[in-house]
């Protein structure tokens, strides 16, 4: 790591003088579950990292736990402006259940879709009632993602398809706390020849889009497909989304690696896809993403890498992202350029990535790793992630509240 | 019909995707971990992902080797773990993780990435990127030191 910091030095002296104020300041950061100890562990994952949420006046968390053995499915919540979370919920049932993704309905109401003994279940909740819990029919279905779709919800996810998975989309009917599940499709229309996994989805109104990781090129590649005919859920053929490189003079392999792609939509109809991405293949992962260009050719436009060049000099994992409807827009990660794993954002200002900014409260001594992100109305970002004093060590769950300063 | 049974067997002996090298009892790392400690014997572990070029080189011309192979099938539990895989696993800590997982908390930042350790999981020594046959021979000499020096003390 030495090594780094040596290129860091460098890149810092060489670096013209330009420093942006970051737009968020950080509360101290507070604890989501009090559940923990020795031999519990959290995790805040889900396909497409969406672990947070916030509805009218409330913030909630989604993650997955093994406090009594099992790896279960809980949410807790706060008010925006109390200082504790309280009101912790188990909302998965008796078996093995994993990878939450919480989607904010309106009225503190919250959605969650997560898998649970190989099938897919949702409900809702609000900080007072649960709602009953619907299972999809789909056999062997995993990693759901979940977003607001007119006035219900659509869920990806990917499910079992003979050899391969298959990512398939199926829209949810709201009424009140129930939920009913309408007839889905395959979000590619040819049948699967390799693996398709860890979907996420966004809703425009008339357009729905998934993105996915997809084996069909011999090596992992994210592609992505749109949905124009949202009455009868049909999609037009999926597109690759991360670039091919092409090396001549590589004998082996069929191509770098990348991995869990997010989307997030942001400003007037926007969508922006990010992903950890291997194609500087001495470095690890980076972030990478690309835009959504409605009404073109290629549905995703030109990668772009989102992290500075201090952190391509480390590798970054677990990427998420998230937007509001004034356009701002903010990618997290974290990452080991300090040796040990920190939560670092880098947001869009005047239309490129910012300088990588490591959270305050989220950094430092011991793992601060699996960040989720988003943004209230009033564009203050909320974060949680998850805490360990050492690689392997026992966890928490912990949340900041990130205050607009900077518009 | 000949050419084409011989065009199916070499698919099958080098296939075209990183996966382990073929001729080696390979299993997860869970499963791996847990012989290991039955056995009290080193894991090799493979980080590798899918469509990896230089895994398959390292398999095609390092792992191919029959004393390598005969080497690491007798001094080790050997585990392979795909850093891109959604397979979940158990750590020994009681921890279901995904093979994903696996790699970041092992750095496996870059593929291949082949770890030694002692049946406890602590690390002894760690290859990163193609390896030769003489690498993973003196690899191999390097580690069977460690632990006897390990056993004596």
């Amino acid at each position: 790591m030495k090594r780094i910091s040596v290129w860091a030095g460098i890149l810092l002296a060489l670096s013209p003088l330009c420093i942006h104020a970051e737009p968020w300041a950080f509360d101290e950061p507070v604890a989501v579950t009090s559940t923990h100890g020795e031999k519990i562990f959290h995790h805040l994952e889900s396909s497409g990292r969406r672990n947070i949420a916030i509805s009218g006046d409330t913030v909630a968390v989604a993650w997955e736990d093994d406090r009594d053995g099992t790896p279960r499915i809980y949410l807790a919540h706060k008010r925006l402006d109390d200082e504790a979370f309280a009101g912790e919920i188990r909302i998965s049932g008796p078996g093995e259940a994993y990878e939450p993704s919480l989607v904010a309905l309106g009225d503190n109401r919250y959605a969650l879709a997560w898998e649970e003994d190989a099938k897919i279940h949702l409900r809702l909740v609000t900080p007072d009632k649960l709602g009953p819990v619907i299972m999809l029919e789909a056999e062997e279905a995993m990693q759901s993602s979940l977003t607001r779709h007119d006035q219900g919800l659509l869920v990806a996810f990917s499910r079992r398809d003979g050899r391969y998975g298959l990512v398939s989309m199926q829209p949810i009917r709201v009424d009140g706390l129930a939920l009913q599940p309408g007839s889905g499709c395959a979000v590619d229309p040819e049948p699967a020849r390799a693996e398709q996994l860890y979907p996420a989805i966004v809703s425009l109104g008339d357009r729905i889009i998934v993105a996915w990781e997809d084996r069909r090129a011999g090596h992992t590649i994210i592609m992505a497909s749109q949905s124009d005919n949202t009455k009868s859920c049909q999609f037009h053929g999926p597109q690759r989304v991360s670039d091919e490189i092409i090396d001549r003079t590589a004998v082996y392999g069929k191509g770098h690696g990348v991995a869990r792609v997010a989307l997030a939509r942001y400003g007037d109809s926007k969508v922006l896809a990010a992903w950890a991405d291997k194609r500087d293949f001495r470095a690890g992962y980076d972030i990478y993403s690309a835009d959504y260009q409605p009404g073109k050719k290629q549905l995703f436009g030109t990668n772009v890498r989102v992290q500075d060049d201090f952190g391509g000099l480390a590798e970054q994992w677990h990427t998420t992202v998230a937007g509001d409807d004034s356009g701002r827009l903010v990618v997290a990660w974290d990452d080991r350029r300090d040796d040990n794993a920190d939560i670092v954002l880098s947001w869009l200002e005047d239309g490129q990535w910012s300088d990588d900014f490591v959270v305050p409260g989220a950094s430092g001594t011991g793992e601060q790793n699996h960040p989720t992100i988003s943004l209230d109305s009033s564009g203050n970002l909320h974060l949680a992630w998850i805490q360990r004093k050492s690689v392997n060590g026992p966890t928490q769950v912990l949340y900041a509240f990130g205050r607009l300063i900077n518009k | 019909m000949r050419s084409a049974v011989f065009l199916i067997t070499l698919l099958f002996m080098f296939p075209v995707m990183a996966e382990p090298p073929q001729g080696y009892p390979f299993q997860s790392f869970d499963d791996a971990m847990q012989q290991a400690r039955t056995e009290g014997k080193p894991l090799f572990v493979y980080f590798g992902r899918y469509g990896c070029g230089y895994c398959e080189k390292t398999n095609k011309e390092a792992f191919s080797d029959k004393q390598v192979r005969e080497a690491y099938s007798q001094h080790y539990v050997l585990a392979y773990v795909d850093a891109e895989s959604g397979k979940r696993l158990r750590l020994p800590s009681g921890e279901r993780v995904t093979e994903r997982e696996v790699g970041t908390r092992y750095n496996a930042f870059v593929t291949p990435v082949f770890t030694f350790m002692t049946p406890e999981g602590e690390e002894l020594l760690r290859l990163v990127g193609v390896q030769r046959i003489e690498d993973l021979r003196e690899a191999d000499i390097k580690v069977q030191g460690l632990m006897s020096k390990q056993g004596a003390s």
